[in-house]
């Protein structure tokens, strides 16, 4: 595999390390500020703290991180499926059935990321409140999200025309690094 | 139009597609044929997926896995069979006390199978158990930790009901102590029935090392039960707390976790984060499509006839979540479910917090529930049985389980006693 493929397949597992990072240390600021900062500025009677941004920032990363994280579940098998089934079919018709579950996938990922796009380009006159942030930026996460889904169910489309099953409990090995 | 969103639904679930993209697929299908915008596909899901209550998933899943890699779980395993492995069945009634404890502090019904299942069916076996029975006794007591909070479940839960999420935590401690009893009994029974054997008696010394090896993991209980007594914290910011302090105990206690671990912990916990989140987000699709077309209704003149005794309505709501958790894992059961059986339930008296520990207990038996239930199947992969090998000495645990559950039923007071005292349910 070249290095660019590795770097480029590395890019979301970074991403949802990242906000899920931000969502931890967001919410942990978020407790500091609601109980020691809001004590001491009280107390010395200094001006309030704010800490309405603590929600949205936290808000906004799981949005994020919810759709590239359900982006990379589908090659990696963490969305739960029923196997009982597909595993009694002969692999002619199961390699068939799962290539036809992937391009219904794709297309619902498709549907995502248009109509997504439409909604982002909508709500691109308001900002949120906390933060005063475009929410362009929010509805956006959709059409990423959208697209990572089609990405990521060609990739499986080709695990699957390998022989493997990506939706049975054993887990695709041939993805690409951790961070 | 409702025929064919459920059809498709139930068809491409039976055909293996993943449950969240049935759900999707089916829904998108739904919003088409009702001449809805499919913008309001995207607009749900992003909607649906950012929510300051359901931030505290991520927080209890990264706490959980770094507390079990830290091997808090062993000591924890370890004052169980200290505290009570010497009795007549002891080691089977230190499987429901770990679970118990190990539930304190890992918020999935999974990890505990995992966990459980892989420290104690060993020794079980060793110490004479039939791979049958060891099974069983892992299965029935994970069955009954769901009900132990931190659980992923009730937070969804708290979040599909609009019910307080502290509240349901408070809720569970007793209704699983009530369970763990009734297993307990029953495991009794047992060991005198199959002469099981007892654990040699630990000395003072021993009994007091396993205290102190405990010390750390029973603080998050403890952190959990007398922040959210004394309405000090949220359970989001009680997720974020209980993080922290996993982290520091691994860091300046275990010292076993180094950071490129953790990381890698970071981004598993970040995974299973996005598949239940985007879960939940995919079913506000359907929800918004069952509302649009007067599900709740319909089914509530169905179930009109058990009204009149919301024991009944609860018992039959549950009969039916254990089937869906059984079929369709417990989190896509409730997401289907709950929603359109939750108004029918308020309408009729049941108090949400009430309703909402019934149905997680429901759900808990359902993932164990033979033939198919995951946590069942994963709990007979650890003790290498078929689920054929394994039913008849099951029968016994899965009748306590339905005991149980039907104690949680008919006496409501045993959920709500806690969030009373609390001042959360008047």
């Amino acid at each position: 595999m070249s290095s660019v493929r590795r770097w480029l397949e590395a890019i979301p597992h970074v991403a949802i390390t990242l906000l899920m990072l931000v969502a931890i240390v967001d919410m942990l600021v978020g407790v500091f500020l609601r109980y020691v900062m809001t004590a001491i500025s009280a107390q010395l009677d200094l001006p309030s703290v704010s800490f309405f941004w603590v929600e949205e920032v936290g808000e906004w990363s799981l949005a994020w991180m919810t759709f590239i994280a359900a982006a990379i579940g589908i090659r990696r098998g963490t969305h739960f499926a029923v196997q009982l089934a597909i595993e009694r079919f002969p692999p002619g018709l199961r390699r068939a059935l799962l290539t036809a579950h992937c391009c219904l996938i794709m297309g619902f990922g498709l549907i995502v990321a248009v109509f997504g796009w439409q909604t982002a380009a909508g709500n691109s006159q308001s900002v949120s409140p906390g933060l005063g942030l475009n929410l362009w930026w929010l509805y956006i996460s959709a059409v990423a999200g959208g697209l990572l889904i089609c990405l990521y169910t060609l990739a499986t489309i080709v695990d699957v025309w390998r022989g493997r099953n990506p939706w049975s409990h054993a887990p695709v090995q041939s993805e690409g690094p951790e961070p | 139009m409702i025929a064919a969103v459920v059809v498709t639904f139930f068809l491409l679930v039976a055909l293996s597609m993943p449950i969240v993209f049935a759900l999707g697929v089916s829904g998108t299908l739904g919003l088409y044929l009702g001449n809805f915008s499919l913008q309001k596909v995207p607009a749900a899901l992003v909607s649906g997926s950012q929510s300051w209550v359901l931030l505290a998933i991520p927080t209890f899943v990264f706490a959980g896995y770094l507390m079990e890699r830290c091997g808090m779980s062993y000591a924890l395993v370890n004052l169980a069979r200290a505290l009570i492995g010497w009795v007549r069945g002891g080691l089977g009634m230190s499987v429901v006390l770990a679970e118990y404890f190990f539930s304190g502090i890992s918020g999935s019904t999974i990890a505990d199978v995992s966990a459980i299942g892989a420290m104690l069916t060993p020794p079980m076996l060793r110490a004479g158990y039939k791979p049958e029975q060891a099974a069983s006794l892992v299965a029935s007591a994970t069955a009954m930790g769901i009900l132990v909070p931190p659980a992923i479940f009730m937070i969804v839960l708290g979040q599909i009901t609009d019910t307080s999420v502290v509240g349901i935590f408070l809720a569970g401690f007793i209704p699983a102590a009530v369970t763990a009893a009734c297993l307990m009994a029953t495991i009794l029974v047992q060991a005198h029935r199959l002469h099981w054997p007892k654990d040699a008696r630990p000395s003072r010394r021993e009994l007091s090392e396993a205290c102190r090896q405990s010390l750390i993991p029973m603080g998050v209980p403890v952190l959990i039960v007398l922040g959210f007594f004394f309405g000090v914290f949220t359970a989001t910011e009680a997720g974020a707390l209980v993080a922290l302090y996993a982290v520091l105990a691994a860091v300046f206690y275990y010292k076993n976790v180094g950071a490129r671990a953790m990381i890698r912990l970071v981004h598993e916990s970040a995974l299973l984060t996005g598949a239940v989140m985007f879960l939940l987000a995919v079913a506000s699709i359907y929800q918004f499509l069952m509302g649009m077309m007067g599900v709740p209704r319909l089914l509530g003149d169905l179930l009109a006839p058990l009204q009149g005794q919301p024991w009944l309505f609860l018992l039959a709501v549950s009969v039916l979540v254990m089937l869906f958790g059984m079929v369709l894992e417990g989190l896509p059961a409730a997401v289907v479910l709950i929603p359109v059986v939750f108004p029918i339930a308020k309408q009729i008296g049941i108090h949400p917090i009430h309703f909402d520990i019934v149905l997680t207990a429901a759900v808990g038996i359902g993932l164990f529930l033979p033939p198919i239930g995951v946590g069942l199947l994963m709990t007979l992969r650890f003790a290498d049985i078929s689920v054929g090998q394994h039913f008849r000495a099951y029968c016994p645990y899965i009748g306590t389980l339905l005991i149980g559950l039907l104690l949680l039923i008919l006496f409501p007071e045993i959920s709500l006693f806690l969030p009373r005292q609390a001042g959360l349910v008047r």
